[in-house]
């Protein structure tokens, strides 16, 4: 019975879910009309129920700046300016925090924000492989497209998993790889069935099925032969006899039944889905179309809660399944219901990503503060407060540069340029951890010594260097108190409070150790910079 | 709220801020410190054993260097040399090793898994095979935190030029965290880095020169008041590990112990002898290091500079010159740092390995290279705790397979636990949820060669 292992897992998914009867109370007759609305009350209803269920405490709503800096970290991958705080904190019309959530999602940040983390999901591989870096301009090119575009999400995964890499099956022969494509996927897993095997289970259907590639899965229930009969799928991939490596026009494809052999094994499997069932394919079929059919189709139950989960998994920094990519028998997820009503949210809106990007944020949950206020809220998968994430190296760093008035060259950005000496390069080696939890990132003795110490941070705080604070001090109206908000808004988003803002002008009143008031608000953003408040989402 | 946050986190007190901040209360004088504190740790029964791996990139050709094929085709062109001990011979290239083989357990009889660069580099260097979601980490993290100091005022693992991107999970703390991640200095680059000097020094450890010390101070102080607030609001590991990591920084800045990586302080004559390339004032940073209490250090040997490309031992062709080149390389340098240690009376509690992460075929391919071989190579241990002057282990005449005592990458690692006096079966919690042992419990280790 092993083989329905799959069913098994789907039933123990959708059971829990059955019986539920829910009744939405909506505080306006429209937002019943409203479809983002009636998600985020209901994800609201079930998060209530379990913070309840456990005799928790829900932390108090996030303050407006708050709010803010964490919206813009989340969907435009930097923190806000002073400027667009300000007029955040003066904005007095009711639905402001929809507001910014559509204006961010129009603009170019959450293009690029997310065409990084796709990239991240599709070709983990670049962050340590050298060679692989080399593909991901066009890669990433192809994600800002399709993302400017809002392409619905099954018809990405469609495109990637269906995209003609033989040039000989092209429309046009003679411009086989015309515009923007996903071929960069294929190399950067090397064409080999067990690579493309192994990551497309775990991007599209949360299930890290690799170790079944050697040996029975220790842990679950996988087999080999059901990972290399998934393999199967792409084993009609060859690159050309002698071809140069990583040439497009040396990739071949050979269509209809294919078979693979399991190394060491001497048998052979075909093209089969994971519940066990032989994928049907005629002398014609291309099998990535076949499983591509399978797998964005409603058969599948794993493609859509595996969104949803990583989605939520951006946002709260925690999955509802979590690790995110490890859905198991024996790793069940938090909210059961809850998966189940964002997955079929997501399917019933077109698979749009950026509907459920408007759900989750609308939530009360999402718009929880971090600040602990019961000790219930230690247990993070109760999201009864907003966990600590840890920013991605870029984050920090473009989060430096905003709030610093940094001008950073162009050049820096293009993956293709190694240059490991520019400030850019030499932070991100820095600060580069394991990104599987962000809710558990530490730093390291090197990122505190480069915060402290290093060039960048230095220029930053610097009274030559740094625009943010010479404007702060050659603005003529200012008064100290004023100078000091500021430097609060642009690194932190907040003001200080009444306690911290007396340390802090006394602080620059003696002028520090150096008697220099100008020195002295370097001291203060300079601090301001490495705490743990603006190294962290919150 | 404070109360409770203080309670959990008692190791990280503004008092602690203060302490590190108030200029010049740390007290140590520095005359004498370094002969004295060396002296002291040679004697003190206390003192806990410290490791330096030598790891050598790419897998070096055993049948050149420790377990030879004289009269055999396979034995190729390097000539087998006696040793300080009789009976032992070992290759021609590695004349100064040679006199100092009573030091030596040479394992001839490695019988691994894996002939991939990346997995069997996974292998060697976390006891483990990749394992889907688990993060195993590597054996410096989680033996240096059985035997380092929580407090220690250099980091308790400290990794020279590891060249790192074949398999990056094989050289971090994995899930044990940043907080046993490795101290990194020196360029992994394979090949030409000859900026020893510059590359070897800690980035960042001085503040800029227009920051006077108060100011440092200073601007600590500020620091410390918002981490204290952020604390009581946020109690959690993701703060406090950020508060800890200042902590040990500032602690390494202000700390005298940091002199270690002021390789100049040397004699000349002393810095000649390791040899002047990166590998071996690497294996002299080691040796000022673990005589300061660092308890593991390793040492990656890449390339030579100005040699044949390539990454390290991977000598896929031109095998001969190659190996020759990292011998020439290879030989003072771990030579002098036994001398060194012993001179300084370090030798007998410290753990010296050698391994890269497969050996190479015995048969020698048509462009006069080898290429991966996992099935029998050959790996050394000397130094603490281990009885030198033996030879472990038989490979056939042909070299192609183990003939006696076939010893799996556990089996070692498991043999240089019990030599540092670490428990191979303690647990650590995984990422995964599932407790991982310090080594892997089927390990068989070699009770042998154990002092």
């Amino acid at each position: 019975m092993r083989i329905l292992s799959l069913g098994r897992l789907t039933l123990c998914l959708l059971a829990v879910g059955a019986g539920l009867s829910t009744a939405v109370v909506f505080a306006d007759e429209r937002d019943a009309n409203d479809p983002v609305a009636v998600l985020a009350t209901l994800i609201d209803q079930r998060i209530d129920e379990r913070i309840a269920a456990e005799k928790g405490v829900a932390a108090p709503p996030a303050d407006d700046g708050e709010f803010l800096r964490r919206v813009y970290l989340d969907i435009a991958g930097k923190t806000p300016t002073v400027a667009d705080l300000r007029d955040f904190l003066a904005d007095e019309s009711p639905d402001k925090r929809r507001k910014v959530v559509e204006e961010l999602l129009d603009g170019p940040s959450y293009i690029t924000n997310f065409a990084h983390f796709w990239r991240s999901v599709m070709i983990p591989e670049a962050d340590s492989n050298p060679e692989v870096r080399f593909l991901l301009p066009a890669f990433e090119a192809w994600l800002r497209q399709r993302i400017k575009d809002n392409v619905p999400y099954d018809k990405l995964v469609r495109e990637i998993l269906e995209m003609t890499v033989d040039p000989r099956q092209a429309a046009n022969p003679f411009e086989p790889q015309s515009g923007v494509n996903a071929l960069s996927f294929y190399q950067a897993k090397q064409l080999k069935p067990e690579n493309l095997a192994a990551s497309t289970a775990r991007m599209f259907l949360g299930i890290r099925i690799e170790c079944a590639q050697c040996h029975d899965h220790p842990f679950d229930e996988w087999k080999q032969e059901q990972f290399w009969g998934y393999a199967a799928f792409f084993a009609g991939l060859n690159r050309e006899q002698g071809g140069v490596q990583g040439l497009v026009n040396s990739i071949l494809e050979t269509l209809g039944p294919t078979q693979l052999e399991i190394p060491g094994k001497n048998k052979k499997v075909t093209p089969t889905y994971f519940d066990g069932t032989a994928a049907q394919l005629g002398f014609r079929d291309s099998p990535r179309r076949i499983l591509a059919d399978w797998m964005v189709g409603p058969d599948n139950p794993y493609f859509t809660r595996t969104l949803a989960n990583r989605l939520w998994g951006h946002f709260f920094g925690l999955g509802i399944v979590h690790p995110i990519d490890d859905f198991t028998l024996e790793n069940p997820p938090s909210h059961s219901e809850l998966l189940d009503d964002l997955a079929k949210g997501f399917a019933s809106q077109g698979h749009d990503v950026k509907f459920l990007i408007r759900a989750i944020t609308s939530t009360k949950a999402y718009q929880r503060s971090s600040r602990q206020t019961d000790p219930s809220q230690e247990n993070g998968r109760l999201f009864s407060k907003m966990a600590l994430k840890g920013l991605t190296p870029e984050q920090i760093f473009d989060s430096i540069a905003q709030a610093t008035g940094f001008f950073e060259q162009f050049a820096n950005r293009n993956p293709m340029m190694m240059d490991g000496n520019s400030p850019r390069a030499e932070f991100l080696q820095t600060f580069e951890n394991s990104r599987d939890s962000v809710t558990e990132t530490q730093t390291t003795i090197l990122q505190a010594l480069s915060m402290m110490n290093g060039k960048f941070v230095e220029d930053a705080t610097s009274l030559d260097n740094s625009a943010t604070l010479s404007a702060v001090i050659e603005f003529p109206l200012m008064t100290n108190a004023d100078r000091i908000e500021t430097l609060y808004l642009a690194a932190l988003g907040r003001p200080p409070s009444v306690d911290e803002l007396r340390r802090m002008e006394d602080y620059v009143k003696t002028g520090g150790p150096t008697g220099d008031w100008k020195r002295a608000l370097g001291d203060i953003f300079w601090a301001l910079l490495n705490s743990s408040e603006f190294l962290f989402n919150r | 709220m404070s109360n409770s946050a203080s309670a959990r986190f008692p190791n990280l007190s503004r008092r602690d801020w203060l302490r590190l901040t108030a200029c010049g209360t740390l007290g140590i004088s520095q005359s004498g410190w370094l002969a004295a504190l060396a002296d002291e740790t040679a004697k003190s029964p206390n003192r806990k054993r410290s490791c330096i791996l030598l790891w050598m990139t790419g897998g070096p050709s055993q049948t050149d260097t420790f377990d030879l094929k004289p009269g055999h085709a396979n034995g190729g062109e390097v000539k087998p040399i006696d040793t300080s001990v009789p009976g032992i011979q070992i290759s021609e290239h590695l004349p100064l090793l040679a006199q100092q083989m009573e030091h030596f357990a040479i394992v001839r009889s490695m019988s691994t898994k894996e002939g991939d660069h990346a997995r069997a580099t996974y292998l060697m260097r976390t006891g483990y095979l990749p394992q889907g979601p688990v993060q195993f980490p590597t054996i410096g993290s989680v033996w240096s935190k059985e035997i380092g100091k929580a407090e220690s005022e250099l980091p308790n693992f400290v990794s020279v030029a590891p060249f790192r991107f074949l398999s990056p999970g094989a050289f971090g703390p994995g899930f044990l965290g940043p907080r046993y991640a490795p101290l990194v200095v020196g360029d992994g680059q394979p090949g030409g880095n000859t900026d020893y000097e510059k590359s070897l020094q800690v980035k960042n450890l001085a503040a800029a020169k227009v920051v006077a010390a108060s100011e440092t101070d200073a601007r600590l102080d500020l620091l410390s008041g918002l981490e204290s607030d952020f604390l009581k609001r946020n109690p959690g590991v993701t703060a406090s590990s950020h508060r800890a990591a200042y902590l040990a920084a500032v602690r390494m800045m202000r700390s005298d112990a940091v002199k270690a990586f002021e390789l100049t302080d040397e004699a000349d004559a002393l810095r000649d002898a390791y040899g002047r390339n990166q590998f071996g004032q690497g294996c002299l940073l080691a040796r000022r290091l673990v005589e300061r209490g660092v308890p593991f250090v390793e040492v990656s040997l890449n390339g030579v500079p100005g040699g044949a490309g390539g990454l390290g031992w991977d000598t896929h062709q031109g095998n001969f010159e190659g190996v020759k080149s990292l011998c020439g390389v290879l030989d003072p340098a771990w030579s002098t740092l036994l001398k060194d240690l012993k001179e300084r009376g370090l030798l007998d509690s410290t753990l010296v390995i050698w391994m890269g992460e497969f050996g190479r075929t015995p048969n020698i391919n048509a462009m006069k290279g080898r290429d991966h071989f996992p099935n029998a190579w050959s790996t050394v241990l000397c130094g603490g705790g281990i009885r030198g002057g033996q030879v472990v282990g038989k490979t056939s005449d042909d070299g192609m397979k183990v003939d006696d005592r076939p010893v799996a990458t556990s089996d070692l690692l498991a043999t240089a636990c019990l030599a540092l006096g670490i428990d191979p079966m303690k647990q650590n919690m995984s990422n995964v949820g599932r407790p991982v042992r310090v080594a892997d419990p089927e390990a068989s280790p070699i009770h042998n060669v154990l002092a």
